[in-house]
């Protein structure tokens, strides 16, 4: 025989309901606490890690950047505050602070040759010879690491990678796809001319002097009219320093 | 690092594109500064007064990378100086130029100087043995250029330090000291 609802059948069913409220809530604080359990041991092994391998992420540039990987994949960013335990740990903030520093000293020195765009392995080798005096060393990874950082200051550092390379961009210029693939033609010899863009990219010839007439204007370029073959040649200071342009020409 | 005899070269000086006056004015104007620099540096260094444009210049030309400067670049850069107070046209024609890697008034403190440690206060000297005379040897003014030490004299004259008289020729020109 088939029950009519009736009160005792509705309380029946709302008891049934708060029970297994109360058993999921169970269940769930359960869980949150075998989490933070094991994020506490996962803290205090990280903790431990750092701790015990110290000197190694402090000296070794590989190392340091393994460590930021683990550190990501994990989710803790040990940049993300220069308090914190670990900020006091390994001083590493205030390592990359000081790298940010010298990175922005870098570019605007050499902002008046490059026209604000370098190459991210010039920079490192600027950047070693600046801080000759301590024995740390920089890692290209590291330079990026602070380069990122200093985005939040909105003041246009970005890296842009060209080819094969990376470019570390401190003026806020916008650089097209033309721009791009005409650096990333200059970066075999150091300079290109027009007929090379021209040819190797099949561009027309005012395709190709717009774009390399926009590179001069945003000092990015410059011209040599005094190769024998009579040619103009764009140089491009940004992709070859002039320290190893020597090799380039001859 | 590349080497004219005893004087380093700056990296630029191997950059070919700074052979070549820039079109852009940013980029011309720090092409200027370095040269300016360089100019002045190079001929301090090596004792030079005079620059002609049309002669051979160490620095004009760079054969490790197979550039030289071109007239027009050579007159722009020197021009420069010119505008600065570092450098004088000797001609018209702007052909001579006079690099004052000392300013003139830095060249009469430098005579000044020289008169109080040789004990000249009131002494006598030809222009001659200012130039090339025992005393001034192994100091800036041995060897200096006439025109720059006659103007340095002459400011000198202005302000009543010592007094410039003929001889019968230019040889024997001479200045007595009242400092």
């Amino acid at each position: 025989m088939r029950r009519r609802p009736g009160i005792g059948g509705l309380q029946t069913a709302a008891a049934a309901r708060d029970q297994y409220r109360l058993l999921g809530e169970n269940v769930a604080k359960l869980r949150t606490d075998l989490m933070k359990e094991q994020l506490a041991t996962f803290r205090s092994q990280l903790e431990e890690f750092a701790r015990k391998h110290k000197n190694d992420i402090r000296k070794n540039p590989t190392f340091r950047a393994q460590f930021h990987e683990m550190c990501a994949k994990v989710g803790v960013d040990p940049l993300a505050s220069n308090k914190g335990f670990w900020a006091e740990l390994l001083g590493i903030g205030d390592f990359y602070y000081e790298l940010g520093v010298q990175i922005v000293e870098i570019c605007l020195a050499t902002r008046s040759h490059n026209g604000g765009l370098i190459n991210l392995q010039e920079l490192c080798m600027l950047l070693r010879q600046k801080r000759k005096t301590d024995r740390e060393a920089v890692s290209e990874d590291d330079c990026l690491r602070a380069i990122s950082k200093l985005k939040i200051l909105g003041s246009g550092f970005e890296v842009i990678s060209v080819g094969k390379r990376k470019l570390v961009r401190s003026v806020p210029t916008e650089l097209n796809k033309d721009h791009n693939e005409i650096l990333e033609l200059a970066q075999a010899q150091g300079y290109v001319t027009v007929d090379e863009v021209e040819g190797r990219l099949s561009w027309t010839s005012g395709r190709a002097t717009d774009a390399l007439d926009t590179l001069l204007d945003e000092g990015l370029a410059m011209i040599d009219d005094g190769h024998k073959d009579g040619k103009r040649r764009y140089w491009f200071p940004c992709v070859s320093s002039i320290s190893s342009s020597v090799g380039a020409d001859i | 690092m590349q080497k004219l005899g005893d004087f380093k070269l700056p990296q630029f000086f191997n950059y070919p594109p700074y052979f070549t006056l820039q079109p852009v004015r940013d980029t011309r104007e720090k092409q200027v500064q370095l040269w300016k620099d360089l100019i002045l540096d190079y001929c301090k260094t090596q004792h030079i007064f005079v620059i002609e444009l049309e002669e051979e210049f160490p620095l004009f030309s760079n054969p490790v990378i197979e550039r030289s400067l071109s007239h027009e670049a050579r007159k722009a850069f020197l021009s420069a100086l010119v505008t600065e107070g570092r450098a004088e046209w000797l001609d018209k024609g702007h052909r001579k130029c006079l690099i004052l890697w000392h300013r003139i008034q830095d060249w009469a403190d430098i005579i000044l100087r020289f008169v109080k440690d040789n004990g000249l206060e009131d002494g006598v000297m030809t222009i001659e043995e200012i130039r090339s005379g025992i005393e001034s040897r192994g100091t800036e003014l041995h060897g200096i250029d006439r025109t720059i030490l006659m103007r340095a004299l002459k400011l000198l004259e202005h302000k009543g330090k010592l007094a410039i008289f003929k001889g019968t020729s230019t040889d024997d020109e001479g200045v007595k000291f009242s400092v």
